[in-house]
């Protein structure tokens, strides 16, 4: 960075001599960016060009104008799926901190072996098909599973709705985004320096107060990029819902689907998508305020 | 810093050569095909075609796979590629995909099942008008040909299958039962797929004492509204596997459903019995997605699909009603019952041009009943 950077530090000479020394050198400072253009070339063939052919799609199908947008907003099952998108999402994002929050800090606090091990746990899910692990999910949460025969057999309550409910959604989509939290925490309660805390209650805090003033600000960062990724990766979940929910955890995804592939409705669809790329966006401008100071990528240092 | 000149000279290769290529990759589709000449293929009669006259030529059926697509290719295509010479390929069908495919100029599927109201919101557009003289039409069940974009593919139905333990003195016996839970108590399972269904709709009106050839839009919502009036007493079914499980094991006791599902719950011993005095009768179009490269043979292929013996075949195989009328499935008692062929008097048939003309209102309805809202 350095390199780049020096250069256009002023030299204070002569006024003439620094507008020359810059045009000199500027065509030798682009020369590093050429490094961009494999993955410029991929992203705006495979992803910015998609998108804007997305885009206009939306407001030019069937016509050119703004319909498809007001179909959006003014249609009640647009409004009642997406705040039950961003609703799921929310709740997904809540339970995975509360879950990856102490495991991470045990993480932080064990040996090399045992961190390791602990670090495959929260990896393996990642490794599995993620049809596999639903349909697993299938079998054990069904009202003729193991779990509702259990409850049966030895508490005598009745099948619990285990499956086709926002707890099974919810349950399965947290499983699967587990580790996009523990990481991110990991990595910013590693760096916590493990003597504060001793020297906090040293000057008379109560453990809970310790956590609360020193230690959880200082994990912040981590919680802020392992939320944004989760919910954000929550927002598009398709399978999960539609395999262990019933038509009332049906999420965006699957109305965006619906609209391309049932309906043909290909300005409806792409609009919804355009909403949902929009109102990401919107929340990571909005959290990135926020969270002033913390990085939102997870090991990427500001 | 200073880059080597050997590492300059071959980066602006690389770049301008990758950025050719895909000018040169992007250009290149859209470009039109040859259509395959014309051959002689005499006058065509179900379910024949000559030896080895579609030598060469490659043949796709895209369908929604199963059972269902292997029962047909092994009672259809399979002999057809054996006879004809040609190669037959199987996929599995998408509505949105074939839009794709037909919007790029680049189609891969040559036979698709679909739904009769997909090939007559589509006819033109998305898919190819039949030249009806290429087929042997004279065996079609009459009223089964609903557009010019399809030949029927086959012939089943939505109907009420209900629990016999439950129901089995005093059984259901109209579309209006269904929605009688004084009288029929226990749950029902009505279709709440991604997948639009107008059937179900038009069943709802069926109860309410209207006729599927004089609704209006008026009428749509009020559909969708009998079934939400069963409140806790409706459960959906969001895939035909599932609606079949839901009666099987009695969660159910009745469900209105397609009727090779009802019939899969029965032969798995449940006891599930049709109702057949309200049903709706549903055919799948056989459709040929616009701009194929060879219409003849996909004609002569579907000429094939529709002889008597091969659709007896895809009858025993699937348990899905044939589309020839000289068709004679050797069928057991249990599918004996359940065969939709026998009841065509007390079917209602769907009003088609109205659902494709009213679609968009139909789609806001069923979004809105599939989403649970």
């Amino acid at each position: 960075m350095s390199q780049i950077s020096a250069p256009s530090r002023p030299r204070v000479t002569s006024a003439g001599k620094v507008g020359s020394e810059a045009n000199q050198r500027a065509p030798r400072n682009w020369k590093p960016f050429l490094l961009l253009v494999p993955a410029f070339l991929i992203v705006s063939l495979f992803f910015l060009a998609p998108l804007v052919d997305v885009f206009i799609r939306s407001i030019t199908d069937p016509r050119l104008g703004l319909q498809n947008y007001v179909w959006l907003f003014t249609t009640e099952t647009n409004i009642t799926v997406t705040v039950r998108t961003f609703g799921t999402a929310l709740l997904v994002t809540v339970v995975c901190v509360l879950l990856a929050y102490p495991y991470a800090y045990l993480m932080t606090i064990v040996g090399d072996r045992t961190r390791n091990l602990l670090q495959l746990f929260v990896m393996l899910p990642l490794w599995t098909s993620i049809l596999v692990r639903t349909l697993a999910w299938m079998v054990l949460l069904q009202d003729t599973g193991p779990i509702n025969g259990f409850l049966e057999t030895a508490f005598g309550i009745g099948p619990l709705p285990l499956i086709r409910s926002t707890f099974g959604v919810a349950l399965a989509m947290s499983q699967v985004l587990l580790p996009f939290m523990v990481l991110p925490l990991y990595s910013a309660m590693s760096k916590i320096d493990k003597r504060l805390l001793p020297a906090a209650s040293n000057l008379g805090a109560r453990p809970i107060t310790a956590f609360f003033t020193v230690y959880l600000p200082l994990s912040r960062p981590g919680i802020f990029a392992g939320s944004i990724t989760v919910f954000i990766l929550g927002l598009g979940f398709y399978i999960i819902p539609s395999l262990l929910g019933s038509s009332k955890e049906i999420m965006i995804s699957a109305l965006m689907y619906q609209q391309i592939s049932v309906f043909l409705m290909w300005g409806q669809g792409t609009a919804l998508g355009i909403f949902l790329l929009a109102a990401t966006v919107l929340i990571l401008v909005v959290v990135g305020r926020l969270s002033k100071g913390a990085s939102m990528f997870p090991g990427v240092e500001k | 810093m200073r880059m080597k000149p050997y590492l300059k000279r071959s980066l602006t290769v690389v770049v301008v050569g990758g950025l050719s290529a895909v000018l040169v990759a992007g250009c290149s589709s859209g470009t039109p095909e040859a259509s395959a000449p014309e051959r002689d293929l005499g006058t065509p009669v179900a379910g024949e075609i000559g030896d080895g006259v579609l030598k060469g030529v490659t043949l796709t059926y895209a369908a929604s796979g199963g059972i269902f697509q292997d029962g047909q290719t092994k009672a259809a295509w399979e002999p057809f590629a054996e006879k004809s010479g040609a190669t037959f390929l199987q996929d599995a069908f998408d509505s949105g995909k074939l839009k794709a495919m037909v919007d790029s100029g680049n189609v891969s599927w040559d036979v698709v099942n679909t739904t009769q109201f997909d090939t007559a919101r589509g006819c033109g557009t998305l898919y190819e008008e039949y030249d009806y003289s290429q087929i042997d039409m004279s065996k079609i069940p009459e009223g089964t040909v609903t557009d010019k974009c399809m030949v029927p593919n086959i012939l089943y139905g939505l109907v009420v299958a209900y629990n016999t333990d439950a129901f089995g003195d005093n059984p259901p016996t109209s579309a209006a039962d269904f929605f009688d839970t004084k009288k029929f108590p226990g749950k029902r399972t009505v279709s709440q797929s991604t997948y639009v269904d107008p059937q179900t709709a038009e069943f709802a009106l069926v109860a309410q004492g209207k006729d599927p050839s004089t609704i209006t839009t008026d009428d749509i919502d009020g559909a969708f509204d009998m079934y939400r009036s069963l409140g806790s007493d409706v459960i959906g079914w969001t895939t035909g596997a599932q609606a079949q499980q839901q009666l099987e094991s009695g969660e159910a006791v009745m469900g209105l459903v397609w009727s090779g599902r009802g019939y899969g719950a029965a032969a798995a011993g449940a006891p599930i019995a049709p109702m057949w005095d309200d049903w709706m009768i549903m055919v799948d179009s056989t459709g040929i997605p616009k701009g194929i490269k060879d219409k003849q043979a996909a004609f002569a292929a579907v000429n094939y699909y529709i002889g008597a013996e091969q659709q007896a075949k895809m009858t025993e195989l699937t348990s899905y009603g044939p589309v020839n009328t000289d068709a004679k499935p050797k069928v057991d008692k249990k599918l004996g019952t359940w065969l939709t062929t026998e009841h065509m008097a007390t079917g209602h048939a769907p009003n088609v041009d109205f659902w494709v003309k009213n679609y968009d209102v139909l789609a806001t309805a069923w979004a809105g009943w599939a989403t649970g809202s």
